[in-house]
């Protein structure tokens, strides 16, 4: 069995593994990260909800209950957080707008308008679009976006559909990285005749470089271009994803990317290994420290059974809302049913409570009583998390 | 105002089973349902045309004339039929006493059974719980409730029935002691019809005492709700029986690609307000595991309820009440039809409508029986060689339903919710509940321009409420997975959240 030893072993490649393995590679840590396979960041807009979809973002982090995570990190952590991802996304083709001392606001894909903080370059053109008039640009036959959705609710706007001779948001995006296919794009649109105001489209202006493509359309038609996100898949997602994987490669950060942990190794309180169940021969990957942030339920850091919920790596005790019964409420439209505050409780260096672990720390949407979709806080709470769980293995580790 | 000779309350097997019978029978009449078709207990039982064997033992009257219809609709729909054949399974401690009753009964009822070795049954069903004693085949099949009443109703549309489904029915209108007309708001519009005729048939169900007492009568019907389990996977392929007296949780039905387990048997007062209990979904899992052990492991989808409008009896256990019917002449112009079970429910229009013919004095025989139901060569059913045609275009790709099935749908007669569209195609019927295709499908009607801003996000709040509905008893496993993702979907991304 191979063998490799890292400073750090962070398990999970959503936001909150991501943030906390680039931050640690950066301060020249040997990290390693594993991860099951694509995050589930990938199914959301790109933004960055950091908390209350007020007009200021961390209103409301006086009302939080006392054992939510935030509470640990403080505001500054999740200032710190907040900066330290623009910060890092600067240096990638996907740079974000906003702060955390105000709030923004996106177009939805049913024309309703939705609160956020962090926002990729390509969506800010939303704001003030209730003013001036909006062109909806879709595409024959796509599935995951209707512009009726948009021209029906929203005044003042009209629509026209592109044959991109593809479908799927995922085609259309890696068809506009090619210039020649832009370039029949933006002469159709010149022939439009529009009238002057905004051209708003789904996210599918390329994968790699959508600012560069949103720009150059912008140019040459003279009006302001943006996006509007789509349903799963989402390309704002997808793009976010790569941009950070690949800031955590640049900063020398050693992936193991489509392997789950097959077992993990202990003694006394400390965790020395994991085996990744790869095919043939199974590696050990060894660490100092260990970073926890395999998410909640729909990225299987957590698992529900008929009566109980599992922590799938560790086997960590879970902090569970009750019984099943008790999980949901019977309205679809509360946000935050029960089961959000499911997750695992930790103590003030992220430690898991009820576990004697000493070198494990967790971050991210696995953390009990996080309440992600109640507390607006998806993508905020693995940001500041993953921060603070790195800066935490930093001072462990010296 | 619209004038016809009979007004049939309610679009389930029974009303739609009257409208074709009177159509046969030449007798101009208008069907009026609240909801879709099949929207109340037809819709949400768990499509076993049965063969008897079920209440052989308990009720022999009763499994004689499941037996003699089951064998009339097997000829009659066969596209609405599956002739799987179902299996009564005798497990380690199932009375063998009993086991000798069913046997004499169904010969007695004329009920074809064959006893199985458990070898030669794990060759029939290789999923069934090995330690099985043996069982007992016997000719139960799978149906398809909801193609059952849209097929019904089509003969009588094509033969100048008037069919209303979304349509409330809000008064009887009595005129001189004598129920005389109707009066049904149409639901999204709020516009209301009046139907004038000599006779009214209520076959409403379990609503139907709220329906007689609009005329001042009463109908005696205790109300039974029944709750079901759909598994995302087809177990078996044949009905799946205990053999033992009828008790929760001891049948599995397969359908299509997926497997209905239930049911449980929990008096209920109101039928509008229905909920699947955690219990009842911890006693249907644990039973049907017994009877197929990868039950206790498969990913459910949802668990629904329905109410069997049983006959009014002293005994308040659901099941020791005859499924039997009976027609009440309320002496007013008005008829109730209740009780009775999907497996009759021709037999039950039949009778019904003998009754009605002596009312306005004409001799037409009944040919419900002998003639198959039209329109089924239209059908498509299942098949993927056929669902794959569209492959390029799909909007739902659980059940693999193109856009231009959803566009079929939306363009013929009456498709207001996306609930119609989703019982016209499956649409929404896999495994992620609509979460994806709902979204689009409402995107689709928005095109076609067949409903309005205001109603689009309306339907859709709806849709979702009644979706979830569903899936929250099956929510642990990969549903609940698969749950949080919707949530983040439409209260995420959509902000769909309800402003507190």
């Amino acid at each position: 069995m191979s063998a490799v030893t890292h400073d750090v072993v962070v398990i999970g490649g959503g936001m909150s593994g991501l943030m906390a393995s680039a931050y640690l590679a950066g301060k020249g840590f040997k990290t390693a990260l594993i991860s099951q396979g694509d995050p589930v960041c990938c199914l959301s807009t790109g933004c960055v909800d950091v908390l209350s979809p007020g007009t200021h973002p961390l209103e409301g982090f006086d009302g939080l209950p006392p054992g939510h995570p935030y509470r640990l990190v403080g505001r500054k952590g999740i200032e710190d957080g907040c900066r330290l991802f623009k910060e890092i996304m600067a240096t990638t083709t996907i740079p974000y707008a906003g702060t955390v001392r105000k709030n923004r606001e996106i177009l939805t894909p049913i024309g309703t308008f939705k609160t956020t903080c962090l926002v990729p370059l390509t969506m800010t053109g939303a704001e003030g679009c209730r003013d001036g008039y909006t062109h909806v640009i879709s595409f024959n036959g796509l599935r995951d976006f209707y512009p009726s959705y948009i021209t029906s609710r929203l005044k003042n706007t009209g629509f026209s559909l592109y044959d991109a001779g593809i479908t799927s948001t995922l085609g259309i995006a890696t068809r506009f990285e090619d210039k020649a296919f832009l370039e029949a794009f933006i002469a159709w649109i010149e022939g439009l005749e529009i009238p002057p105001g905004k051209v708003a489209l789904p996210a599918v202006l390329g994968i790699q470089s959508p600012v560069q493509i949103m720009e150059e359309i912008s140019r040459r038609i003279g009006s302001e271009v943006f996006e509007i996100p789509t349903l799963p898949p989402s390309i704002p997602g997808l793009r976010l994803f790569r941009a950070l994987k690949g800031a955590l490669t640049a900063r020398g950060g050693d992936l193991y990317w489509g392997k789950a942990v097959g077992s993990v190794e202990c003694r006394g309180s400390m965790v020395e290994a994991v085996t990744l169940a790869t095919q043939g021969r199974p590696s050990r990957v060894q660490g100092r420290a260990f970073i926890l942030a395999t998410g909640s339920f729909v990225s299987g850091g957590l698992f529900a059974r008929i009566d109980t919920v599992n922590e799938t790596v560790f086997d960590l005790p879970v902090y569970v809302p009750g019984p099943r019964k008790d999980w949901f409420w019977n309205d679809f439209f509360t946000a935050g049913h029960p089961i959000e505050k499911a997750g695992i409780e930790v103590d003030g260096s992220l430690r898991p409570t009820r576990s004697d672990l000493k070198n494990l720390f967790v971050c991210g949407s696995i953390l009990a009583h996080g309440e992600i979709m109640k507390n607006h806080c998806g993508h905020g709470l693995a940001i500041a998390t993953g921060l603070k769980a790195a800066r935490i293995c930093e001072g462990f580790l010296s | 105002m619209i004038r016809t000779d009979v007004i049939i309350i309610g679009g389930g097997a029974t009303g739609c089973g009257i409208a074709r019978d009177l159509a046969l029978r030449g007798v101009h009449h208008y069907l009026v349902e609240k909801g879709d078709f099949a929207s109340g207990a037809t819709g949400a039982c768990h499509g076993l045309l049965h063969s008897g064997g079920r209440y052989v033992v308990t009720d022999p009257e009763a499994a004689k004339e499941c037996i003699t219809e089951n064998s009339i609709l097997r000829k009659i729909a066969q596209k609405c039929v599956e002739t799987t054949g179902g299996l009564f399974v005798r497990l380690p401690g199932d009375s063998k006493r009993f086991r000798d009753s069913f046997l004499t009964r169904c010969e007695e009822v004329g009920i074809g059974t064959e006893v199985l070795s458990p070898s030669k049954a794990l060759d029939l069903v290789p999923g069934l719980n090995p330690t099985l004693e043996e069982a007992i085949q016997v000719p139960d099949c799978s149906i398809d409730p909801f193609r059952l009443c849209m097929l019904n109703a089509y003969t009588s549309r094509r033969r100048g029935g008037g069919i209303l489904i979304h349509h409330e029915v809000k008064e009887i209108i009595v005129e001189k002691g004598r129920c005389v007309g109707i009066k049904a708001r149409e639901r999204l519009t709020a516009q209301v019809k009046e139907i004038r005729a000599p006779i009214i048939i209520n076959a409403a169900g379990a609503w139907g005492d709220r329906i007689a007492r609009m005329s001042g009568s009463q109908v005696p019907m205790t109300l039974s709700k029944g709750s079901l389990v759909i598994s995302n996977h087809r177990l078996t392929n044949m009905v799946i029986n205990r053999l033992r007296p009828p008790s929760d949780g001891d049948i599995i039905v397969p359908n299509e690609a997926v497997c209905l387990a239930g049911t449980t048997s929990v008096p209920v007062e109101d039928p509008d307000v229905l909920d699947v209990d955690a219990s009842e979904m911890d006693i249907i899992t644990s039973q049907a595991g017994q009877l197929i052990p990868s039950f206790g492991s498969t990913r459910l989808i949802r668990a629904y309820t329905g109410v069997r409008p049983l006959l009014e009896a002293t005994c308040k256990d659901g099941r020791s009440i005859s499924r039997g019917f009976r027609i009440i002449d309320h002496e007013n112009g008005m008829f109730s039809i209740l009780g009775g079970k999907l497996t009759t429910y021709r037999l039950m229009a039949e009778k019904m409508v003998d009754v009605i013919m002596g009312q306005l004095g004409l001799n037409v025989p009944c040919k419900t029986a002998s003639l198959p139901l039209e329109g089924q060569e239209e059908l498509s059913g299942y098949p993927l060689s056929k669902r794959l045609k569209g492959i390029d275009d799909i909007v739902c790709e659980c059940e693999l339903v193109s856009r231009r099935d959803v566009e079929h749908a939306i363009n013929s007669l009456g498709i207001q919710y996306v609930g119609d569209i989703q019982h016209r195609t499956r649409l929404g019927m896999g495994p992620c509940q609509g979460g994806f295709c709902t979204y689009r499908a409402l995107g689709i009607m928005q095109e076609l321009g067949r409903v309005s801003t205001e109603e689009s996000l309306e339907i859709l709040k709806l849709f979702l409420q009644r979706r979830f509905k569903g899936i929250k008893p099956a929510l642990w496993g990969d549903q609940l997975r698969e749950e949080q993702l919707i949530e983040s979907i439409y209260l995420g991304i959509l902000n769909m959240e309800s402003k507190a």
